[in-house]
């Protein structure tokens, strides 16, 4: 031992080439040794939910900067580190993500792009989200503008993905989630996305509550009379296929002359009422010897000619209490010019035309005039008004069904009523004589329905 | 601290193959030693900066310096020994050997 000693005392030269070999190892390894800590550290935080994460190793200390989402998260990701083999000291420089108060989030939708704003709760959600929001919009563009924060409200991500989803089907708006509250506003893409995105709503998670103020295109339908032509245009929407059947037939009966074009397709969204304020519209269009029906959403609205002054001014009064409510009716409607003045066989023609175009119809076994007729009256009436001088008898015809002395009787009074429609439009009653026939004059033989049907009618005969 | 050695085998073998060389010369080398109150100086210093490394008082790359100085200097020593001791051993073998010794 006392050797050891002495023979220390002459160790130290072997320190200058130790001094130098100690330069070179500091020289050569201390960037080599940090990032290897850097390395081990950031592979230890890999499962750990942060964001921002920055490790900066000086020497054997490593620096930690961090938002962690809770404290339990960010204690852990600092012990973590802490236990990396190699690492001495952890200069925590963590903090929490700033806890947002209401926590509000957002998805714009304008005419080329939906931004996502707002805050969202952790990296993997905010992720989630852009992916969902890609993958649901096609080509469209996608900004980020979300920012991390604490507070958001339970199963935030089940209803924010499913509002990302609604996006696609606004042209344009804005989605908005603050606390638990949904608002939407903005303007459906199509007809019925409206309805569809209300639906969706549904499904959101429960404890949200929803305000949904989306608005969708309007819901038109359009009927245009062509007088040229001689063809009825329907274009637009109907609700389905079931009303889109009763729309034609309806336009089928109150257009005796008028071939009817059918482009309508079938949409969802229809305001309710649709078909009950159409077809009494198309009735008063049927009135009209040109004309426009606009149905927008709730507005009905129509414009065109009617062929006398009285008739004109029960167009414009509208269908009145069987229009349902809610629907506003506007007519603009101006009188076609009186056509020239002709002589009793001229009117008795055109009487005969116009009766074997269409025939005036009742209410079955009743003398109470359809309404689908009103257009097949006005022509008749216009006509009667271009013969003043003409003195005309109006005959009522039936078929074979029924007694004889019932169907005078109905006869009579179909005629009659005829005859009392012609006087309350304005023309003299004393132009007008209602005969009835019963089933005395057939047209036809009143074996088949279609034989009976011919039977049935009102005759004009100028005298 | 094993991380430290398993970084730097190579210099910690590095310095002990110059303490054992600085060992075996050591005993025989007729040049100057160091005094004991320098001794004891150097020992004191040595345990300052023992004590210093293990609290952790030099913050980053000087006190990784420090520690890697210090891990370095150990091996060292060791070599220093036991070099001495191997040639200390050596020589008295080797000593009986010549007649009238």
């Amino acid at each position: 031992m006392h050797g050891l000693f002495r023979w220390s005392s002459k160790w130290w030269p072997g320190l200058i080439p130790l001094l130098v070999f100690w330069l070179i190892a500091a020289w050569t390894n201390t960037v080599a040794l940090e990032s290897d800590l850097a390395a081990r550290s950031g592979a230890a935080l890999k499962d750990t939910v942060l964001d921002k994460t920055r490790v900066a190793v000086e020497g054997r200390d490593v620096t930690l900067a961090a938002d962690a989402f809770s404290e339990d998260g960010r204690r852990g990701a600092v012990a973590l580190v802490e236990a990396v083999p190699g690492v001495r000291l952890v200069n925590d420089e963590t903090r929490l993500v700033p806890e947002a108060k209401p926590f509000v989030w957002s998805a714009e939708r304008d005419v080329v792009r939906v931004t996502l704003g707002g805050s969202a709760p952790l990296p993997a959600t905010k992720g989630r989200m852009l992916e969902v929001a890609r993958a649901s919009l096609g080509g469209v563009e996608v900004v980020d503008q979300m920012s991390l924060a604490r507070g958001a409200p339970p199963r935030f991500d089940n209803a924010a993905q499913l509002l990302i989803e609604q996006i696609a089907k606004l042209k344009d708006g804005k989605i908005t989630i603050s606390d638990s509250n949904v608002t939407l506003s903005g303007m459906a893409r199509d007809l019925g996305g409206r309805e569809a995105i209300a639906a969706a709503l549904k499904n959101l998670p429960e404890g949200f509550k929803v305000a949904n103020d989306i608005k969708a295109p309007p819901y038109v339908f359009q009927a245009y009379k062509d007088p040229v032509a001689v063809t009825l245009t329907l274009s637009g929407y109907v609700p389905d296929n079931n009303a889109h059947a009763a729309l034609v037939a309806a336009a089928g009966r109150k257009f005796f002359n008028e071939k009817v074009v059918d482009n309508l397709k079938a949409s969802v969204g229809a305001p309710s009422g649709f078909a009950a304020a159409v077809v009494p519209a198309l009735g008063a269009l049927s009135r009209l010897s040109t004309g426009t029906l606009v149905v927008s959403d709730r507005e009905v609205k129509l414009s065109g000619d009617a062929l006398y002054d009285a008739a004109a001014t029960q167009v414009r009064a509208g269908p009145g209490r069987d229009f349902p409510q809610g629907f506003q009716y506007k007519a603009e409607i101006s009188v076609k010019p009186a056509a020239a003045p002709v002589d009793g066989t001229v009117c008795q023609q055109l009487f005969s035309e116009l009766l074997s175009k269409g025939s005036i119809r009742f209410e079955p076994a009743r003398a109470v005039i359809d309404p689908d007729s009103a257009g097949l009256l006005d022509r008749l009436i216009e006509t009667a008004l271009r013969c003043p001088a003409a003195m005309i008898e109006i005959a009522g015809h039936t078929d074979t069904d029924g007694d004889d002395a019932s169907n005078q009787a109905l006869s009579e009074k179909r005629a009659q009523a005829v005859a009392d429609y012609l006087v309350k439009a304005g023309l003299p009653p004393d132009r007008f004589t209602a005969v009835g026939y019963g089933s005395t004059q057939p047209v036809a033989g009143n074996d088949t329905d279609e034989g009976k049907a011919q039977n049935r009618r009102i005759e004009f005969l100028v005298r | 601290m094993a991380y430290l050695a398993a970084f730097h085998w190579g210099w910690l073998l590095a310095s002990l193959l110059l303490g054992f060389a600085m060992g075996w010369i050591a005993v025989v080398h007729r040049g100057p030693g160091v005094s004991r109150a320098m001794a004891r100086w150097l020992a004191l210093l040595v345990a300052a900066l023992v004590a210093a490394s293990v609290a952790n008082v030099m913050p980053g790359r000087p006190g990784y310096w420090l520690e890697l100085g210090l891990i370095m200097l150990a091996p060292y020593l060791v070599g220093c020994a036991v070099g001495s001791w191997l040639r200390d051993w050596v020589l008295s073998r080797s000593v009986p050997a010549k007649p009238g010794a």
